[in-house]
């Protein structure tokens, strides 16, 4: 830890933009809630600036805010009835104009899909490039827990992406 | 890491984020700010309220207090002061009676004609 780091608030912003809307994203698949989340990640951050120690603890600090929030806004969904896949294809769409390729795009769809605890751990391993034990601190749940999500989650995946993207994924 | 956990990789590659979000969080936090500023300020006029108030509330119990007070010493002025008009008056009714007596006895000894 830099001993006089003080953490700039435009500056986080700046470096962790993508970061948390990209986490919001892909947890809810709904790009206006995520842009909601990812401002009261960053309204709660300056809120608790005082207590950020270092660029690390800030990423992780955020990483763990966003996570939650998003739980906290798939929850509320849940409790409204409203159902994320089908909103998804039906309100937010693909708009392909965000999107890289064809079989990232259906990838993303296929996450949408899988249970939410699964969602987590995959979007931290594969977007964040965490490692079990790190996803296990983000999330704050046990290791094996974790293990366990990202087993099944990446096994549900695979055969979903077989049966439906066989012609997109490589090596498949 | 296999071929399918590359392409997980790639596909979940961070998206950049909508280009009015760090100008909408600067609006809020200013808005935020500015109404954190506006309570703030509303809590310190209630705060000096709440001073005045209660400097008020003392001085009116003050003024109560002494005013019992001023009203119970003047009661007692009073009370001492008929005491005393009572005292003399007894004084003077027994001096009176002293020398009433004094004339009685002193005509009883007189020899009678």
């Amino acid at each position: 830890m830099a001993p006089d780091w003080q953490p700039d608030f435009e500056k986080l912003v700046d470096q962790h933009q993508s970061m948390v809307f990209s986490l919001a994203l892909r947890m809810t698949a709904d790009r206006g809630l995520a842009e909601e989340i990812a401002q009261d990640v960053f309204m709660e951050l300056d809120r608790s600036l005082a207590k950020i120690e270092s660029p690390a603890h800030a990423c992780f600090w955020l990483r763990k805010a966003a996570m939650h929030r998003s739980a906290d806004a798939l929850r509320r969904r849940k409790v409204r009835g409203i159902d994320l896949w089908v909103e998804m294809e039906d309100v937010h769409g693909i708009q392909s104009e965000d999107r890289a390729t064809p079989i990232s795009a259906r990838l993303e769809q296929l996450l949408a899909t899988l249970p939410e605890p699964q969602r987590a751990a995959l979007v931290l391993r594969y977007q964040e490039d965490l490692t079990p034990e790190e996803i296990a601190s983000t999330l704050q749940a046990p290791l094996a827990t974790v293990k366990s999500h990202l087993q099944r989650g990446l096994k549900l995946l695979r055969s979903k992406a077989h049966s439906q993207l066989k012609d997109y994924v490589r090596g498949e | 890491m296999d071929e399918f956990e590359r392409e997980l990789n790639e596909a979940f590659a961070r998206r950049p984020a909508p280009p009015s979000l760090k100008r909408r969080l600067i609006e809020r936090r200013a808005a935020e700010a500015r109404r954190q500023s506006k309570s703030e300020h509303a809590w310190l006029v209630s705060k000096q309220l709440a001073w005045q108030q209660l400097a008020a509330a003392l001085l009116l119990a003050a003024l109560v207090t002494g005013g019992v007070e001023w009203r119970i010493a003047l009661e007692r002025r009073r009370e001492e002061a008929a005491r005393q008009q009572v005292l003399t008056a007894l004084r003077i009714t027994s001096h009176a009676l002293d020398r009433m007596n004094a004339r009685l006895t002193a005509r009883r000894h007189q020899p009678q004609d």
